[in-house]
């Protein structure tokens, strides 16, 4: 029996080495009941979904996606956010006492709000947390500007403040990048007041100071951890999240602030939040649960068990279990969950789903009648209800234009008249005829570039049998999203599948796609160049949201349809869950800081 | 043996420098500077975070700067993509989840397979024999996959939903032995269910061969008990392609499950790798390479000496 007793031993060896390695890395399991003996008993913990491989950094300079948005607004906050409960949607003061005022519409005076304090931190003297300070937001500001920190959200501030692209400019330059030096659009008044001055009346300015990237944080912590800053992260949220406390990939776990400023649940709200259970906290001290605990899924089946095992406070759910939460005609929550006390919330997103050409290919590109209409008639062959119905439950929102439902310049009922949405395969193939190619002939195969992953191949197969119909012929390269990147950013790719989502809920963001300027590897990814949009887009980039903007609006996107440099659109719908047990959710996808309003039954 | 073991590394040295070079190679096909891009990038920023990254250096500089940090055990280098995180903290860290799950599959199996093939072997030709031989096929021939999806939702969630409590956690990891049978279990015994299909098949053909051997007669004719016969004579002369076979494995440990990590949320080396892999985290990707081309190499030559050890009539020379 030796052997056998040396193998039992071996086993329990490597039982021991495996779980008990120093480096190994704990993922909580959702729901977990609290430590015995610890006095968290009465904690109110909330469990999420992140579905993916979570965040890559939590400096927010850095962050691109929205999963580092979402990890990193209950740790760092901006200087507007917007309201929680009102639409459309509005932006408020959060580290301000009011909003920034000014006269001429170029420089603005922003007062900060007294007894914000960064979280307790060993950076800090003594380890507590100093007081915000007007210079805290120039300096975080200015490290967007330090190329040394590879950001990545310089367009937030490219050409926008007096002297500040110039000051970017001569300290990267320099043999060292001087964060005391002055720009001339940035006055800091005393600790609690500053003013910034703009080139331009720049709509978006406002807009921009509510997203993560431009989130204030304290230069002690970033001198003292370096590189390392993107994982210790030392905000003014009301949320801290301690190093150890994110495991790449596997989970985030954040505690309640003790030292957060005033901040209450707000008491405006729409008529429907009445009945939603959504006022009834109005008043009450942010932030609302003790923790929160933030689990990635890289699949889809085991965040369906652990919602289902009522491990998850929401989620959103995913497209093959669909049918499982809701009747797929009606889109109403199945008996099964609303008997168990779950609610559903439809999130329509600010999508703009297309599929683009690049205006500089020698075939797709231009903007002579020939070469229009063999756009405009593949833009009819395709049928995007189609593929809203094979491919995403029809839960999408199919329109006409770039700009997303719910934004001025967006068409009634989604229809616009220069529109060249098809399906239409008698005028495609008339369309087509007229450009030359007959039935095809004589049109050499497309360039169709297109990322892994999902279903993109089953959706190029879709695409490749609607053009068919008309005669043309799909060349598909299904390349990874870097790749993909590479090749649009190069020009390469002469038509090709991209998505954007909104910054902001202004068009402007979407219809600077088409400017000129913004050419590859700008967002511009179609190389589209018209004078007389760009004209148009400069002038309601510094115009008021008024009737006469949303007229120029849909002039440009008019414009835009009749030139046909993408074929399209269609913005998603994301239906989430909502558990019993969870309290408070307007669930959104617009900003991502209200994890704060959100409360869970004991 | 000294100089045996030497001589074969010296041998292996261009191989393994090869092979160093052939992943750095086949990576940079594509330019990895666009999956750390943000949006509206311009040529100038492009080609600041190229030279940031180090892709603007020649590439057999670079080549050179990753085989002095192999030659110096260099792990220092940043990951690009999780900022502020050295390779080897990462490897350091997901190495043991990893190991959690693949040592005590490899042993399990490996117990249970040998075991399953003597059985099988011994009784060669009976119902015992076939049904044991069927059930190994129908393992091989469902994929493994199904295998996860189906134990994690009847394995994990169903039953614990049946009973009430939690038997096996469906996602997540905690070290700790106490922790072992609630998060790697399950996982492990999917594992198990999986390579037993191939591994018995494998034992069965090595153990039928050896049963036909003279010596199995001459202990027969001598009276030695069955169970003698099966365990002590015809497994000590089987171990030579018992040892090749989970030698080949031991290097792969370390490599983890991608699949079983992935969906059960288990923090090891297949997840960080294929995330690596993903987001052309270059220095993480090479790290990985180095390290299990490394192991592939002290695992063969390992075996080598394990035959002498097993085999008298083995010389290492």
């Amino acid at each position: 029996m030796k052997p056998c007793i040396s193998v039992f031993v071996l086993a329990l060896c490597a039982l021991f080495v495996g779980c008990n390695g120093d480096g190994g890395t704990d993922t909580p399991n959702p729901g977990d009941p609290p430590v015995q003996g610890s006095d968290s008993s009465a904690e109110k913990v909330l469990h999420l979904a992140m579905r993916t491989a979570g965040p890559q950094s939590l400096d927010p300079i850095r962050g691109t996606s929205v999963y580092d948005n979402r990890a990193c607004n209950p740790v760092y906050e901006t200087l507007l956010q917007y309201s929680y409960l009102k639409r459309p949607l509005q932006l408020e003061p959060l580290l301000l006492s009011e909003m920034p005022t000014s006269e001429d519409g170029l420089t603005y005076h922003f007062k900060l709000k007294k007894g914000v304090h960064f979280h307790d931190d060993e950076c800090f003297e003594d380890g507590k947390g100093r007081e915000l300070v007007a210079s805290d937001v120039i300096y975080s500001w200015k490290r967007m500007a330090d190329e040394s920190n590879n950001p990545n959200g310089w367009w937030l501030f490219e050409n926008t403040y007096v002297g500040f692209d110039e000051y970017r400019k001569a300290q990267n330059d320099a043999a060292k990048f001087d964060y005391d030096a002055t720009v001339d659009g940035f006055k800091i008044i005393n600790d609690h007041e500053f003013q910034v001055t703009l080139k331009e009346k720049v709509q978006r300015f406002l807009w921009t100071l509510a997203m993560f990237q431009l989130s204030v944080v304290p230069h002690e912590a970033v001198d003292m951890y370096g590189e390392r800053f993107g994982r210790h992260p030392v905000g003014t949220g009301p949320y801290t999240l301690k190093e150890g406390d994110w495991q790449p990939g596997t989970s985030l776990l954040y505690h309640k602030n003790p030292n957060y400023h005033e901040c209450y649940y707000p008491e405006e709200h729409m008529p429907e939040d009445v009945d939603a259970g959504l006022t009834k906290p109005a008043g009450t001290k942010l932030p609302i649960v003790d923790k929160i605990e933030v689990t990635m899924f890289e699949q889809d089946q085991p965040m369906w068990l652990q919602f289902n095992a009522k491990k998850l406070d929401f989620i959103e759910v995913p497209a093959e279990y669909f049918e499982q939460a809701f009747n797929k005609r009606s889109r109403k929550i199945t008996s099964e969950f609303r008997q168990k006390g779950y609610t559903a919330q439809p999130v329509p997103l600010l999508d703009f789903i297309f599929i683009g050409f690049n205006m500089e290919d020698p075939l797709l590109g231009g903007y002579s009648e020939k070469n229009t209409k063999l756009r405009q008639a593949i833009c009819l062959a395709l049928d995007w209800e189609e593929r809203n119905d094979t491919f995403y439950n029809n839960i999408n929102i199919i329109y006409d234009g770039m700009i997303p439902p719910g934004l001025d310049g967006h068409p009634k009922d989604g229809e616009a008249k220069t529109s060249f949405r098809g399906p239409d395969v008698t005028r495609a193939k008339q369309l087509l005829a007229e450009a030359g190619y007959p039935n095809g002939e004589g049109l050499p195969e497309i360039h169709y570039y297109v990322g892994q992953g999902g279903n993109s191949q089953e959706q190029s197969e879709m695409l490749r049998r609607h053009l068919s119909q008309i005669g043309v012929e799909l060349n598909v390269h299904l390349v990874p999203f870097p790749t993909l990147m590479e090749d649009v950013d190069n020009k390469k790719a002469p038509m090709f599948a991209f998505a954007w989502g909104s910054d902001y809920p202004d068009a402007e963001n979407n219809l600077q796609l088409f400017y000129g300027p913004n050419g590859s590897p700008g967002s511009n990814h179609f190389n589209y160049k018209n004078a007389e949009f760009d004209k148009m887009y400069e002038q309601i980039r510094t115009m008021p949201r008024s009737d006469e903007r949303t007229k120029i609006l849909e002039q440009m996107r008019d414009l835009v349809l009749a030139d046909a440099p993408y074929a399209g659109s269609m913005a998603r719908t994301r239906f989430y869950l909502v558990s019993p047990r969870l309290k408070n959710a307007k669930i959104t996808e617009v900003f991502d800081n209200w994890w704060k309003y959100l409360d869970v039954e004991e | 043996m000294w100089a045996y073991l030497f001589r074969r590394l010296a041998y292996n040295m261009p191989v393994y420098l090869g092979v160093i070079l052939l992943v750095m190679a086949a990576l940079r096909v594509n330019d990895p500077v666009y999956a750390y891009l943000g949006k509206n990038v311009t040529e100038e920023q492009i080609e600041a975070r190229r030279e940031s990254m180090g892709l603007k250096e020649p590439f057999l500089a670079q080549y050179a700067v990753m085989v002095k940090q192999i030659a110096t055990l260099d792990f220092d280098t940043m990951s690009w993509r999780q900022q502020g995180t050295t390779v080897g903290e990462l490897m350091s860290k997901a190495i043991w989840p990893s190991l959690a799950l693949t040592v005590p599959a490899l042993i399990l199996t490996s117990v249970i397979s040998i075991c399953v093939s003597i059985i099988a072997a011994f009784f060669r030709g009976r119902t015992i024999d076939r049904s044991l031989v069927v059930i190994a096929v129908l393992g091989m021939s469902i994929s493994f996959l199904v295998y996860i999806i189906v134990g994690q939702y009847f394995g994990a969630y169903l039953l614990n939903e049946k009973l009430n409590t939690e038997i096996f956690a469906i996602h997540g990891y905690k070290s700790g032995i106490l922790n072992w049978p609630r998060y790697c279990l399950l996982p492990v015994l999917i594992s198990v269910i999986v390579a037993m299909g191939y591994d018995t098949r494998f034992y069965r053909a090595v153990m039928v061969e050896e049963s036909n051997r003279d010596y199995i007669t001459t202990a027969k004719a001598k009276g030695a008990s069955r169970q003698k016969i099966m365990f002590v004579h015809m497994l000590k002369n089987a171990m030579i392609p018992i040892v090749t076979r989970i030698s080949i494995t031991l290097p792969f440990l370390i490599v983890g499950s991608i699949l079983l990590e992935v969906y059960f949320g288990i923090p090891g080396m297949g997840q960080a790798l294929i995330s690596a892999v993903t987001n052309q985290d270059f220095p993480v990707v090479q790290a990985f390479t180095a390290v299990f081309a490394g192991l592939y190499i002290l695992t063969n030559l390992m075996t080598d000496v394990m035959y002498a050890l097993l085999d008298p009539r083995v010389r290492l020379s």
